[in-house]
Order: C-alpha cells, then structure tokens, then sequence
C-alpha cells in the first residue's frame, strides 16, 4: 500500500480535480438522514456522516435499470454508463461491495454490474461508529481493497492510502498536492483508529455463530420477531449486501417494449412463489427467517454476508434490531 | 458463453402438440444453424423461455440429448406466461437462454438399474433421462414409476402405452398408478393388470424388487411427492447419496444472481438453478429447506 498526506488546504483542489472525472457523487445531508448525491462543490457534502439511508450499492445495482430495448422483434443492449466518483464511502459499503462482486462478477459475469464497476472511482474516508454500527466484530471495519483512494482524517489534513493503480495515476497527476507522511501523521492515525476501535457500543461474537443459527432454527424467537416484523422490505432497500431482483418486460409505445429489472425484497410473498400457486416460503416466519439465514451465511472464502453497517437498525419501521435478533436466538439455544 | 448472458438466441417452433387439455409439446429449433449444432445439454438441465415483450420463465427439457438439432419443451398452461405460449403456433419464434443447472450425472450411474419415479408434471424431466438410457443402452435396467391423476392427464400417453407393451425388450419396465378410475384407465389395467393399478406413485414399489447396491434413484414430482417416495426408498435401504431429485423454485435469471431461488441456513446456502436443480437426498439432509 502507498500512503501520502493531502493537507486541508488542497483538498478542495483535489476535489475539483475528482470532478473532471466524470460526475461525482457525495454524501449529502436531507433532512435528517445522508444520501449519495450529485455534488458540484466540497460544501454541499457533509463529510462527518455516519450513514447513507441507501447504500452504495444503488449506483451499481440500480433500484430500476433497463437491460435491453426490443427493436423490430430483436432485443438490443442498453448503452453503457459514463465515469462516475463515487465520493466518501465508507470501509463497511466498500465491503458491501464485495459482497456484490462476488455474486455479480463471478461466472457468467453481470456485464450491467461490471461495466458500472470498471467505471466507477471509489474515494473511501474514515468514520466514527454509533450507537448501532457493529462491523468491527464481523472485520468489515477497515477496507484493505476495493477502492481507488482512502481518506484517513488527520488533525490538519487526510492520511491518504492508494489502493489501486487508477488512484496512483491521480495522486500522481496532482503530486503537488500531497506531501509525504510524517511520523506525527502516523501517530495520529494511530491514535484515531485506536479512539475509533473503541468507541463501537455493539458487537456480534463471531465464533460459531453460523453453526448455532443453524441449530436454532425452531427457536421460538424467529416466530416472536415474525409477529413483530411488518413485512415492508424496508431492509431489503437499505442493505449494502442484498441483491434480489425481478426482470419485468413493458411496453413503451404500440411497437417497442423494454426489458427492466428493479429490486426485489425476500419479505414479500411472491418472493418464493412459483407457477401453479405453490409458495416455498408462505409464511411471514419463513420470509423472516429466510433473511436472517440468507444474511448469517458464513462463506468459508469471505464470511459473512452482512457487513455490520447499522442501516437495518436505524431504518427498521417496527424497531428490530439486527445484532438483538441474532443475540436471542443464541441465547435460545442455552 | 461470451457476452451477455441475459440474452437469448432465436429459436423457430417447429411443431406444437397437444398432450393433455393443459400441457403442450413444444420442439423447438434455434435459427442460428451454429447455435444449433452447438447446444448440447444434460438431461435435467433447464432453459429460459423468453417471449420478447412479456417476459421469461425456466422450463426443463424434455427431449434427449442424444437427439441433435431440435430441443422440446412441455409446458403447462398455468400461469400468464405459459397462456401466452399456448397460443403460439409453428413457425413462430421465441428466444431460448441455458442450459442452465447441473442435470443429471448420467455418467455417473453407467451401468447401473435406475429407478425413474415421476408424478404429473414431473415426467417432462425423466423422459428427458428416458430417452437418453434408451439411447445409449448403457444402464443395466431402468424402471419408470409414473403417478398421474387421471388419463387424459398422462403425459406422452402414446410413449408410456408404447412402453408398457414392448419396454421389457429394452431393459425398461414402466408401472403407471392413476387416481381417478375412467374407461380408458381400466382398459389399460386389464391389458397390463401387473403394472398399471389404481392408487399412487409409491403403490408401484409394491412387489417390486430392485438390486438396491447398484441402484441410482431419480424423483421427480410436487413437492408432496419426495417425502412419501423418499421414506419407500429409503425403507428399502437406498444410500441417500444414490437419490437424485430436480427440484423447482421461482427462477428469473438461471444464472445465480437474481437470489429468489436460494435456500438453506447460515452453513448451507445453495441456488437451485446454479447447483442444482439435481440434488441427492443428502444434500436435503444436509441443507435445510430444500425439499
């Protein structure tokens, strides 16, 4: 890994430069909540938030995307996509992301997926947890791949770390805006990471987790949350790892017709039903369940597919808590 | 495959025909003579049909790769998909994307008796596996369960009336229950009354003796099926690694990424269109929520 410093004084400049890139998208605050929007300027992003409502993943996997367009009986590919910055994303959707690469990029590869991904200039920056971040204890606290540059937060400027060769071009371009680390840079991150590591209020305890989730699987408690759980899919939406989708073909004019897919959420009940009327999922706690296992799923080559970022906590309508589920669950075993 | 795998290649209905007041014969061949020469398949693999302008849906092949250059599919009219292609007549076009899932391990079981059990729709798959040992002749011996409701229900009705007189010359014996008595059923009991009977899949089980060390067995049929079949066969102490079963599950990309056909827990997820939709018994056992 390279590491430079880029002081406050040229991190505008730096971000000028990021938009001629192509257009840039940045955290900003609405309202109450942060969303990855189109920014012209540093002033319009908040840099100091916690989390976006959507992740990242929206940019990549769009909530509604075309992919192919019906022409004299033929279907024809829609056009690709331009550059794009993605500004300000932090190490637990960076994660996300990889998640995502792994169902999208592997064999036969999403050429939607991956054409947006060769695209995409992925700037990650350093956070400070809530009171509903936990991804620290599933390791998704601190991305060591998948983004063009990161952007450590220094007393007088940014810790910069480049993680690929398209951000070596750009710090080179602009190699009169960064300075080399200085020792007093390093204590500082040390001491930032360090404030940081604790000041996490929630955990998973990782060890056997996935076994144990298997045991339980009658565990009463599924039902008990089931019943509480309203079924809106809202963290269907929210979560930089779930990746459903359903295509649907509709008609433009008398002529053309176009082929979309959109998100899907496993809450709902045509998510497992098939043709005929036979539902394998019909119950709520089966959808509810189905979530939670789909989440908890311990792959041996990368973990888990939840990436701790708190978006479900923070957005859940009916105030069911993620980390508690899976605590109770565990604890029903006992 | 190179390119998009979401696109589909054209193929050309070459004939349609009427298997039962709700099901249809479709065979079907791409237009793209190289594509054609190409396709090659397993049986129990699956294809998506894609009728340009109103959407997708997989269905499983039922024709034998042994037989090059044309693929058939048998769909049932049951949903808006399905009631549009019912409509389609020869020599209209429709898109194909697959093969899709693992099929069958045909290699595998070279030699051996085969069990077939299908019940209604189910025998699309197994004539596919039908075919295919009828063909090669490389199985020992092959027995085809079939439940079905009633006769006019009986898919391929002139194959298994076919087989039901001759099969014993090809190492194949074919045993056939129906749930609804008619004419025609008790016509067909009293040409065959030691196979044909009235009752369900797992009557047929009864007085018949297999060499269960050298045995595969292959299960297709609703989801009620599997547990009856499953307990006769295992009662006859069948290894649950040498029973087969093609599962079905609401598929829209056939390539693993969609998510709708995933299933299992936190130490088992599998996709059934991507690692299945073949599975052995012990893959159920060890995967929860499969069947």
């Amino acid at each position: 890994m390279r590491y430079v410093k880029l002081p406050s004084e040229n991190f505008g400049e730096f971000f000028n430069f990021l938009q001629r890139l192509g257009p840039t998208y940045g955290p900003v605050k609405e309202g109450k909540t942060h969303h990855f929007r189109e920014v012209k300027g540093v002033s319009e992003m908040d840099l100091n938030y916690t989390r976006t409502m959507l992740p990242p993943k929206k940019f990549f996997v769009r909530p509604r995307e075309r992919l192919f367009r019906l022409e004299n009986g033929w279907w024809k590919e829609e056009d690709g996509e331009r550059p794009f910055v993605l500004f300000g994303v932090h190490a637990c959707d960076i994660h996300g992301l990889k998640i995502l690469d792994k169902v999208y990029l592997s064999d036969p590869v999403d050429p939607y997926y991956s054409k947006r991904r060769q695209n995409a200039f992925i700037v990650g920056i350093s956070c400070m947890p809530d009171e509903y971040c936990f991804c620290k204890s599933l390791g998704t606290h601190f991305a060591m791949d998948g983004f063009d540059l990161f952007l450590h937060e220094l007393p007088d400027g940014w810790l910069v770390r480049i993680g690929s060769v398209r951000g070596h071009e750009v710090a080179w371009e602009n190699e009169k805006l960064f300075e080399e680390v200085t020792d007093e840079d390093l204590r500082h991150f040390k001491e930032f990471e360090e404030k940081r590591a604790n000041a996490f209020q929630k955990e998973i305890p990782q060890e056997g987790l996935a076994d144990m989730l298997d045991l339980a699987y009658n565990s009463p408690v599924w039902k008990d949350y089931a019943e509480k759980c309203l079924a809106c899919g809202n963290c269907n939406m929210v979560c930089p790892t779930c990746r459903c989708y359903e295509v649907c073909d509709s008609w433009v004019d008398a002529y053309s017709s176009v082929r979309e897919r959109r998100y899907d959420s496993c809450f709902m009940e045509s998510h497992g039903l098939v043709a005929g009327g036979h539902n394998f999922r019909p119950t709520r706690l089966d959808r509810f369940r189905h979530r939670y296992y789909c989440k908890s799923y311990f792959d041996p080559s990368s973990g888990f597919n939840c990436v701790g970022c708190g978006r479900w906590d923070e957005f859940c309508p009916a105030g069911i808590e993620h980390v508690k589920v899976l605590e109770e669950v565990r604890g029903s075993l006992r | 495959m190179t390119g998009n795998p979401y696109q589909s290649h054209d193929a050309r209905i070459l004939e349609v025909k009427d298997l039962t007041p709700r099901e249809k014969l479709f065979t079907l061949r791409f237009i793209d003579p190289e594509i054609n020469e190409s396709f090659t398949f397993k049986p129990g693999q699956f294809v998506i049909v894609d009728v340009r302008g109103f959407g997708e849906f997989p269905i499983s092949l039922c024709s034998s790769p042994t037989r090059k250059g044309y693929i058939q599919l048998c769909i049932r009219k049951v949903g808006r998909m399905t009631k549009f292609v019912h409509k389609m007549k020869e020599g209209d076009v429709v898109g194909i994307r697959g093969p899709y899932g693992n099929g069958f391990p045909m290699e595998n079981m070279e030699g051996s008796n085969l069990i077939l059990v299908a019940g209604g729709l189910g025998m699309a798959p197994l004539r596919s596996v039908l075919w295919y040992t009828l063909d090669t002749g490389k199985y020992e011996h092959v027995w085809l369960l079939y439940g079905t409701k009633a006769y006019e229900d009986i898919l391929f009705r002139d194959e298994i009336i076919h087989l039901l007189k001759h099969g014993e010359t090809m190492n194949c014996t074919v045993k056939m229950a129906y749930e609804i008595e008619s004419p025609s059923c008790i016509y067909l009991e009293r040409g065959f009354s030691e196979r044909v009977c009235r009752g369900v899949v797992t009557d047929l089980f009864r007085g018949e003796s297999f060499d269960i060390e050298n045995s595969y067995a292959l299960i297709c049929g609703p989801p009620i099926m599997y547990r009856f079949v499953i307990r006769e066969l295992l009662n006859r102490k069948l290894s649950p690694g040498r029973i087969y079963m093609t599962l079905e599950r609401r598929m829209r990309c056939g390539v693993g990424k969609c998510g709708h056909c995933v299933v299992g827990t936190s130490v088992s997820m599998k996709y059934i269109c991507r690692d299945g939709p073949v599975f052995t018994y012990w893959d159920a056992l060890a995967t929860r929520g499969l069947i």
